[in-house]
């Protein structure tokens, strides 16, 4: 009875016991884990949470012009936006920017990535060629759009008014400026997609191509079959970055058209530019942004949802 | 993927280097700001070790003088340093006003913040506000330094109630270039260009008649032209004496006066003369100089610049008025210097010595002749350098004459407020409105509408 007795609390004892050292290696492991993941927590912390946070934060206030909040007005700010048509004019803007951008980008970059890969000689010239655009910086390739954009002097209007056309005014007639500034980034974004895609179909295995060809297919039906399905991985990355890419367009609008002409090309973060470097309204500028998060973490969430389904990963 | 690499690597190293004397070249464009940042930057990184060896006083001056304006100011900046021995003034171009204010903003209260920035007209407001400013009455006072050798007008602006709060330093006013040849083969008068808003659709329309590959007239969708035609016609942009007597409330104009350059602009849009380039001036001067159009209104600024570069014989001329209004004149635009508060006092009073310097008749004549900013010290219109200038260019003497023909009042000191840099942008987007075909008074009612939530928002965040 008395062993009994005893040896009762000694296993709850060693229960316990057992329990607490459990604790303590999950405490340990715990602190082991936030050591490693330290340096991006702090670096994540300081550059992207503290003023994701502060964002927010300011979003809820009016400001003076070093930024400091001064009135608390709640709500009003974004209630402001939606009642602003200038706004809701920047919002389809980016809408439609996005929707010439992405899917002309991809198409184009595709069918040269597609003509590149086959060995030729002198292939790699081509290949240079295209990618090219890709060491370009936006300041450079702006200007150099600017110039041939130019309503008298530019030499898409002199070809225009070569061929007996009247001439365009690309960057200020509010029906072009969106789509000039929509070239421009096409022309642009080409060099890292044409990569990108280029990279993905250099890895297809090539005994797919070769125990197709025995088959007997041909070359549209490979293409199909073996090609696009092979490449999704690629192609999903690059549709993901070109329209996040797209949606924080700001260079190109800056030196072509500051948002204009009547805010035809306000696209939403040249719109948060101006309203708080150069209104000094950094209440509303915040609430612009907090909206543009959600509108991308949306837009990011439906792609992995929908997009990722059709993705066949080796 | 093994194949490819080096020769991506060739293809970039090749851009890389095409970057390169791609920025180069930009610098002398205002688009071209980051390529200017860094020569600049590597301007200051040599001024600065010059400074160091010599222990001088070390000021910093922020400007925002682009072009021919920095090529200028570098010389007078240099002729200044080697004039003397106590002080090194390193010239720092900190991209245009409106970054070099936000900039300023980010490090106000720190070390890295200047000792001067030159910032515009339109941001005194936002400076005596900020609190991070030394009134520069302090130092004239502390001196005994007489300002009334400035220009009138400038000193209209630039004292509230009788306080100096910044040092005037490039100052210019809008004005209308036209080209003399194009006006001779229209059978024009060169010698007596058009004064009111009707001779300038006229004239157009002759311009267009005898050349149809020329458009009569342009005017850059800029609020700080739209400004300038309402003072010219007396008319003020702020309530409250624009601003001077109490906080704006609401627009000071009426709507005639507002209407009457919107009305102006769409009867040459419907002529067919109106050249539209937009918000863009560089576009706008490209074009005058390629024969694209006749006439166009820019700051006088630019008149050192456009005489040079112009093939043709170009001629400057007042702003236009509205028929059966008195011209009567026109604001001040440029900027002054700000000194910076909280630094020490050998700093600051080196500062205020390159000021002083600033306002010689040499330097301003220099200033003048080399890039059509006015001279803020009446005076140097008697250096033999003027003088010599104006027999060659008798165009920069127009500018000059206009800014003295001004009749001072409320409407022609100009505005004060910090909301004016987001009204201007509203008047820019109305008027481009109405060069796209838009209709005048929706694109007028829409725009005095957003300028007074304008203000009224601008007043909230102060908590008025």
């Amino acid at each position: 009875m008395s062993m009994h007795s005893t040896a009762i609390p000694a296993t709850a004892g060693s229960q316990i016991h057992f329990d607490k050292v459990k604790r303590k290696q999950r405490i340990k492991n715990f602190f082991k884990g936030m050591l490693f993941l330290l340096p991006s927590i702090v670096l994540f912390g300081v550059f992207l949470f503290y003023p994701l946070v502060r964002t927010i934060y300011l979003s809820f206030f009016l400001t003076d012009a070093a930024g400091n909040t001064t009135v608390f007005v709640n709500w009003e700010n974004y209630v402001n936006l939606f009642s602003s048509p200038v706004f809701l004019q920047s919002i389809k803007s980016t809408f439609l920017f996005v929707l010439y951008t992405v899917p002309v980008t991809i198409i184009i970059a595709l069918f040269l990535a597609v003509i590149a890969n086959e060995k030729l000689r002198g292939i790699g010239l081509f290949r240079t060629l295209y990618s090219s655009t890709m060491g370009i910086s936006v300041a450079a390739a702006s200007v150099f759009w600017l110039y041939l954009f130019h309503p008298s002097i530019g030499l898409l209007n002199m070809l225009l008014e070569a061929a007996g056309i009247d001439g365009v005014g690309w960057l200020t007639d509010p029906a072009w400026a969106l789509i000039a500034v929509s070239i421009t980034t096409i022309w642009m974004n080409l060099g890292f997609t044409f990569l990108i895609l280029l990279g993905g179909l250099q890895s297809i295995d090539s005994y797919l191509y070769e125990s197709a060809d025995i088959d007997g297919a041909g070359y549209f039906y490979k293409l199909r079959r073996i090609t696009i399905p092979m490449l999704s991985p690629s192609l999903f990355f690059v549709i993901t970055v070109t329209i996040i890419n797209a949606f924080q367009t700001f260079g190109q609008i800056d030196i072509l058209t500051q948002g204009g002409p009547v805010n035809a090309t306000n696209l939403i973060v040249y719109s948060i530019y101006r309203e708080a470097f150069v209104n000094y309204q950094f209440g509303s500028a915040s609430a612009q942004a907090v909206l543009l998060f959600i509108i991308i973490l949306i837009m990011t969430f439906l792609q992995f949802k929908i997009g990722e389904r059709r993705v066949h990963y080796q | 993927m093994k194949k490819i690499f080096p020769i991506i690597m060739l293809g970039i190293l090749l851009f890389i280097a095409a970057c390169g004397s791609d920025s180069s070249g930009e610098s002398t464009d205002d688009a071209g700001a980051e390529g200017e940042t860094e020569a600049a930057a590597t301007e200051t990184a040599s001024g600065e070790e010059s400074g160091d060896s010599n222990e001088k006083q070390v000021v910093t001056f922020w400007h925002s003088m682009g072009g021919a304006g920095q090529e200028a100011l570098n010389a007078i900046v240099d002729s200044y340093n080697d004039s003397q021995e106590e002080v090194q003034v390193n010239a720092e171009y900190q991209g245009s006003y409106d970054e070099a204010l936000t900039k300023f903003n980010s490090v106000a209260g720190t070390d890295s913040a200047p000792t001067i920035i030159q910032t515009f007209e339109i941001g005194t407001m936002s400076m005596i506000n900020s609190g991070s400013i030394v009134p520069i009455q302090e130092f004239i006072d502390a001196d005994g330094y007489d300002m009334s050798g400035l220009e009138e007008n400038i000193i209209n602006y630039y004292s509230l109630d009788g306080t100096f709060y910044s040092m005037p330093f490039n100052s210019s006013t809008p004005v209308m270039y036209y080209n003399k040849d194009a006006f001779e083969e229209a059978g024009l008068d060169p010698e007596a260009p058009p004064e009111t808003f009707a001779e300038v659709e006229e004239a157009s329309k002759a311009i267009v008649e005898s050349n149809p590959d020329m458009q009569g007239f342009a005017l850059q969708a800029y609020g700080w032209l739209y400004e300038q035609l309402l003072a010219n016609q007396g008319a003020l942009l702020l309530n409250n004496d624009n601003g001077r007597s109490d906080t704006p409330s609401e627009i000071g104009w009426s709507e005639e006066e507002g209407k009457s350059i919107f009305n102006w602009v769409e009867n040459m849009v419907n002529d067919g003369t109106f050249a539209n380039y937009g918000t863009n001036g560089d576009n706008m001067l490209a074009g005058f100089l390629a024969g694209d159009v006749s006439m166009f209104l820019q700051s006088s600024a630019n008149s050192r610049d456009v005489i040079d570069n112009a093939p043709f014989e170009v001629g400057i001329a007042f702003l236009p008025h509205p028929e059966g209004k008195e011209r009567a004149g026109v604001v001040i635009g440029g900027a002054s210097l700000w000194m910076i508060d909280g630094k020490p006092e050998a700093e600051t009073d080196a500062a205020w010595d390159f000021m002083k310097y600033l306002q010689t008749p040499e330097v301003q004549a220099e200033w003048h002749v080399g890039t059509g900013y006015f001279a803020i010290n009446p005076d140097a219109y008697e250096e033999q350098v003027v003088i010599d200038a104006y027999e060659e260019m008798p165009q920069l003497q127009v500018t000059v004459d206009q800014l003295q023909a001004t009749t001072s009042s409320y409407a022609t000191q100009g505005a004060l407020m910090d909301m004016i840099p987001e009204g201007r942008k509203i008047m820019e987007t109305a008027l481009e409105s109405v060069y796209n075909g838009g209709d005048v008074d929706e694109a007028y009612n829409t725009a005095v509408e957003q300028f007074n939530h304008a203000i009224e928002q601008a007043n909230a965040a102060r908590g008025n």
